[in-house]
């Protein structure tokens, strides 16, 4: 039986993406209406909408699993995608999906599990003799034991939570009387997390690059590798931008690399789309760190530079197909940058800037693509993520993909929160980010100012103090109507400026 | 555009950098640059909002907040804070700055609203910058809060476990 209706349990711009491959395909979508943002764009697109705005509980509906597995029961939807994020990595849930014979887009609840939980992934890369960093041999149970384990393997240490991902529940540690404090946040946020307090201990790998591989593999057994994405600019672990392929890595190093993901995804029956995650050293050692079993945010870098449809591919795969593409038909041509531009204050230390988007003007051209979920009128909403779109370009080389990339973020304009625009506007300027000697060390420790603001920006900033100040101080008339400009103000900004008073 | 109340002739922007930024009253709707004058437009349309026009290029604008002559612009997506004085009241700081002491005190807001997880330090303590304070949860990350500045914690108003708001004080540090 193939897949005629799927339900989406999933929000936001990879909820707008699935929608998109799935009407390619022929196939009608089901999504779940919330409360918390009851006119979003991916309610407008799906074919069949689930009104579930009348329930206002604090967990969110993408979060649980018996309520979906009823919603994809009640619409006759016979399969389920999960995105990314939310439920995509819970075993369970994908047990509970084939329980209730519906397909569970995605790999196997065994996969899940495996990889999911990473002391078990570091025993299986480790039984394939895959290079990882020293570490913990299971999860440690206090900052004593910690402290014995730091000390044997050297500072400084990371403290991961067994079954995290996405950067959560993670401290470094660089000396022993700092390992109570972290280790205590570290499982507490593991907690809150993921559910699961445990945490264990790698060697911290000191300015590493961060080179994933996306995998494709089949329910018959084939897996292949589509090369690699760099994500190396990052801060505290959360990606800001990604690139596919890497500057760091030859066709020898990304055909060793490309063999051992792909030896890890056979090690557990892996199919689906999936990617397993490296640490790069600066002598270009590369360490196994995780696989995750999802599609992920910088999906489209791939899909840029191999032509493939990874959606598409884990429909197809989901439907027991099996996998057309041989490795020997992926070929890597061009480049792709994505920059994922979110509702954050770069200025304070990119602290999330929810609020509505008043305007939102999004660059078209040969050499763009924009992934988005939200549009003018939209709410970037605090119970979610904080992503407005994700910027997409290509080129035929780095140079190009940067100038190309460079060209689209002026391009870009919103208005209503605070975006990581200025970042990428500085980001592209760099030097050292140009040049591709960059590390995830790269904007805590080489960047002194984190935005771009161009010679006369604040000098045009202070004249548009200066005007308001001479309208409201030493005008006859204490409200702007005389000047001509004043008139066209917003009656959002005049909003904004009565509340303050 | 009608002449100003009290004659005055100049106006000072001064930046929260202590840049000073000096526009002759009333207002040109133009800058020198060089040898040349820009047009600047304050402009607003149903696609772009408000905006600036210079040298043909839009840039995004936003007053955000304006207290007295204190005046958050947000220009280009990036904030900058405006105290603006006239010639009278530049005079008057100028008297009064010269007799203030060096001892500055640094006040730590709240970045985002969010729930005080943890509070890593005790009153008296000296930290330096960059120290990890508190521990702040917003949109289900947690947030390292550090210390902008060297310096001693003279006050702490954060309690673990309560939920704050934008700007909320948090701790108050003397700077050293």
């Amino acid at each position: 039986m193939k897949i005629k209706r799927i339900l989406i349990a999933n929000r936001g711009e990879i909820a707008v993406r699935i929608i998109r491959t799935a009407r390619e395909m022929n196939i009608q979508t089901v999504v779940v209406q919330t409360s918390a943002e009851p006119n979003a764009m991916y309610v407008s697109q799906a074919d069949v909408v689930y009104d579930n705005t009348e329930d206002t509980s604090e967990i969110p509906v993408f979060l649980n699993i018996d309520m979906l597995i009823d919603i994809a029961l009640k619409t006759k939807s016979d399969a389920i995608h999960p995105g990314y994020g939310f439920l995509a990595e819970n075993a369970y849930f994908a047990q509970k999906c084939i329980d209730k014979n519906i397909v569970f887009i995605g790999p196997s609840p065994d996969a899940i599990y495996k990889m999911g939980n990473k002391t078990i992934a570091r025993k299986i890369a480790m039984s394939l003799n895959i290079p990882m960093a020293m570490g913990s041999e299971g999860n440690i149970g206090n900052e004593e034991e910690a402290v014995i384990i730091a000390e044997k393997i050297g500072y400084p240490v990371i403290i991961k939570a067994a079954s995290g991902g996405g950067g959560r529940g993670m401290r470094i540690v660089r000396k022993a009387d700092e390992m109570e404090k972290m280790f205590i946040i570290a499982s507490k946020e593991a907690e809150k997390a993921f559910n699961d307090p445990s945490v264990f201990i790698e060697k911290y790998i000191e300015n590493p690059k961060h080179i994933e591989f996306q995998i494709l593999g089949d329910k018959k057994g084939n897996v292949i590798h589509l090369g690699e994405r760099e994500c190396s600019i990052q801060r505290k672990h959360q990606k800001l931008l990604e690139e596919a392929p890497s500057s760091a890595l030859d066709d020898y190093l990304r055909g060793v690399m490309g063999k051992t993901a792909v030896q890890i995804a056979k090690a557990v029956k892996y199919y689906s789309a999936g990617t397993v995650e490296f640490l790069l050293d600066s002598e270009k050692n590369f360490y196994f760190m995780e696989m995750n079993t999802r599609i992920q945010v910088e999906h489209p870098v791939t899909e840029i530079i191999t032509g493939i449809d990874l959606i598409e591919q884990q429909i197809r795969i989901a439907n027991n197909e099996a996998l057309k593409l041989r490795q020997e038909d992926i070929k890597l041509e061009g480049w792709s940058i994505e920059c994922r531009i979110n509702a954050e204050d770069v200025q304070s230390g990119f602290a999330p800037d929810p609020g509505k988007i008043e305007k939102l003007n999004l660059p078209t051209d040969h050499f763009i693509r924009v992934d988005t979920g939200v549009q003018a009128g939209s709410a970037i909403v605090s119970s979610y993520d904080s992503m407005i779109a994700k910027l997409i370009v290509k080129g035929t080389n780095r140079k190009d993909a940067l100038r190309n990339c460079k060209l689209a973020l002026d391009k870009v304009w919103v208005k209503g929160v605070k975006t990581t625009l200025p970042f990428f506007r500085m980001l592209v300027r760099n030097p050292k980010f140009i040049d591709g000697s960059f590390t995830t060390a790269f904007i805590e420790k080489d960047l002194d100012k984190f935005y771009l603001n161009s010679e006369y920006e604040e000098m045009l900033a202070a004249w548009l103090a200066t005007k308001m100040f001479a309208e409201e101080n030493l005008m006859d008339n204490s409200i702007p109507v005389d000047s001509e400009n004043s008139r066209e103000m917003s009656p959002w900004l005049l909003n904004k400026r009565i509340n303050q008073f | 555009m009608k002449a100003d109340k009290l004659g005055i002739r100049k106006l000072y922007a001064l930046s929260s950098e202590n840049k000073r930024f000096c526009f002759s009253q009333p207002l040109k709707h133009s800058i020198r640059i060089g040898k040349r004058e820009y047009e600047v437009k304050l402009k607003s349309d149903e696609k772009y909002g408000t905006y600036i026009l210079w040298k043909n290029r839009k840039y995004p604008v936003e007053i955000v907040r304006s207290r007295q002559n204190r005046y958050e612009i947000l220009f280009n997506d990036i904030s900058y804070i405006f105290t603006v004085e006239t010639p009278f009241s530049m005079q008057r700081m100028k008297v009064l700055s010269s007799g203030r002491g060096k001892n500055e005190q640094e006040s730590l807001k709240a970045p985002m609203p969010g729930k005080i997880i943890d509070v890593l330090v005790r009153e008296g303590a000296n930290v330096l910058r960059g120290e990890p304070l508190l521990i702040l949860e917003a949109m289900k990350m947690q947030n390292e809060i550090q210390s902008p500045v060297n310096g001693q914690i003279i006050r702490i108003h954060a309690k673990p476990n309560s939920n704050v708001m934008k700007d909320d004080l948090l701790i108050e540090i003397k700077v050293t």
